[in-house]
């Protein structure tokens, strides 16, 4: 038989895989029509972020990996999404037609995005502590198309929930670099978090009570 | 002890009769789900002896390609079981004669033959679905393409039976990120090429969401059966690819002994039922696209195998 490409490890495959799922979910979101089923792909994401957490503490047996992954499981996966669903709940608008472009089109370029940031960041010469390069590669690739979705969907939702998932691959990227990173810096990064909660609720709000609508269209009238 | 030339003819017979076992399980399992009765499982087999005995008819102005295309696609779903590992783990000598790509090529010729006919017949659903057909074909081929490329790059060959023996050789193999992304990316060029929910109701009678199934509508008697038992065989064929190369290459022959080569059988058509019922599932779960949105499914698919490629690039993933 012909030599096949080695193998990496189940513990490099398995994390990767998990920092693929991640990536996954970020194009999902992009294609999501409803504004909940984005939300709830959010959550899928921040789970697979925790679950990633907790792969790294087991198998590298990390105290404080433990407290994180159970704490932005709590936040990312309970939390946050509830409070989003909840003001979309109350704001009663179910569907908002803001993709900028058809959907294989977006894909298109985000697949480019995706692999430029792969490359990239993939190539910079990281030492990664615990998880494989890789990871970072895809971390990357996740951030980039995290912006897309700000940038090719035109709700206020989406551009929530893009800075939000920003944050998740944000934090798959602090994971590869500085996973036994003080816990209170980890916390810290998660405050971040709760205050562009609130300040996206906020903003999901005050829009919606002005304009009765989700769409940030109405927001281009403002330009001089 | 079985030569290697009768272990090849076994593959292809296989095929040819296990294929509408496979179809009328499926169609029987998919009912109960729905609640119904359901046909009786080796109702194909019937329906083909009722077409087998009709009388053909032609369109007044169709050509013989109308006659020749179930003809050329029945032959070419007989060729591509010498390619691929049905039965046997270790590469019997005609499997050298194709890699993948071949088997894809020799797939996409039969699928080809049957669009002519169709377009050929002058029926106005004929000829949509053979547009169709061609349409959607040309736009999950980029998918079929990366979904190889990966395999080339993992084997440094693309032979399938490689793949199969890469996947088999360790579980760490088997679970790397590129291999677990291209056997996605190819359940879903399955769920595209087998016309199934997302992408088209297989059993329906309407129209306007057919694709492949509408390519048969103008045939009649023999040349229907060959259509249909054709179209049974593609889908047995593409499982074969799934199943025996990507998802699970476990239970095949691993000797020439006539037992272990016979056990192989009803071991692999038992995989396929349960692949079946899981893709029984997925019709009953989702919903149908509609027909503009179904390049939607297609970007998936893309998107995936592109990844599986990627990771490779960069970190042998």
């Amino acid at each position: 038989m012909v030599a096949a490409m080695s193998a990496p490890s189940t513990f490099t495959g398995g994390s990767e895989a998990i920092a693929l799922a991640v990536l996954l979910t970020e194009f999902a979101m992009l294609r999501a029509p409803l504004s909940r089923s984005q939300v709830r792909l959010y959550a899928l994401q921040s789970l697979a972020v925790s679950g990633l957490a907790l792969f790294v503490a087991i198998t590298k047996h990390l105290d404080a990996l433990y407290a994180l992954a159970a704490l932005s499981f709590v936040l990312k996966v309970v939390v946050v999404p509830r409070i989003v669903l909840r003001l979309l709940r109350e704001s009663r608008v179910e569907l908002v037609a803001s993709h900028r472009l058809g959907v294989a089109t977006m894909v298109l370029i985000s697949v480019v995005a995706a692999a430029f940031g792969f490359f990239v960041v993939g190539s910079l010469p990281v030492h990664a502590r615990l998880l494989p390069t890789p990871s970072f590669g895809l971390a990357g690739a996740e951030i980039l198309v995290a912006f897309l979705l700000v940038i090719l969907r035109s709700d206020v939702v989406s551009q929530a929930v893009g800075f939000f998932s920003l944050e998740n691959g944000v934090s798959v990227a602090s994971l590869v670099i500085a996973g036994g990173l003080p816990l209170i810096l980890e916390m810290i990064f998660l405050f971040d978090l709760l205050v562009a909660v609130v300040v996206f609720g906020v903003l999901i709000w005050v829009h919606h009570g002005r304009t009765q609508t989700l769409s940030t269209d109405p927001l281009e009238q403002l330009r001089g | 002890m079985l030569t290697p030339i009768e272990i090849q003819g076994l593959q292809v017979l296989t095929i040819l009769v296990c294929s509408p076992l496979l179809s009328g399980v499926i169609a029987h399992i998919e009912a109960r789900l729905q609640g119904r009765r359901g046909p009786r499982i080796l109702q194909p087999y019937y329906d083909l002896a009722k077409f087998l005995r009709k009388e053909t008819l032609i369109p007044k102005d169709a050509s013989w390609v109308f006659v020749a295309g179930p003809i050329v696609a029945f032959s070419c779903y007989l060729i591509v079981p010498f390619l691929i590992p049905v039965l046997t783990n270790y590469p019997l000598p005609l499997g050298y004669m194709g890699d993948i790509l071949g088997g894809g090529f020799i797939l996409a010729l039969a699928g080809f033959s049957v669009s002519l006919a169709a377009a050929e017949s002058g029926g106005p659903y004929a000829q949509l679905g053979s547009s169709r057909a061609m349409t959607f074909g040309a736009l999950i081929e980029p998918s079929i393409l990366f979904v190889i490329f990966t395999v080339a790059l993992v084997t440094s060959t693309d032979l399938p039976y490689f793949e199969a023996a890469t996947a088999r050789a360790s579980l760490s193999q088997a679970i790397r990120p590129a291999h677990l992304l291209a056997a996605l990316a190819f359940f879903l060029v399955v769920l595209n090429d087998t016309g199934r929910i997302p992408v088209e109701t297989h059993s329906s009678t309407l129209e306007f969401g057919m694709i492949d199934e509408a390519r048969t509508l103008e045939h009649s008697g023999p040349l229907l059966a060959l259509l249909r038992w054709g179209s049974a065989m593609n889908q047995m064929l593409l499982y074969v690819i799934l199943l025996n190369v990507f998802v699970a290459p476990w239970g095949l022959a691993g000797t020439r002994q006539a037992g272990a080569v016979l056990l192989a059988i009803p071991v692999f058509v038992g995989k396929a039922v349960g692949l079946g019922v899981l893709f029984a599932l997925v019709d009953n779960s989702f919903s149908k696209l509609r027909l503009f949105k179904i390049t939607e499914f297609m970007a998936a698919a893309f998107v995936i195998a592109i990844l599986a490629v990627l990771v490779l690039y960069l970190g042998g993933g």
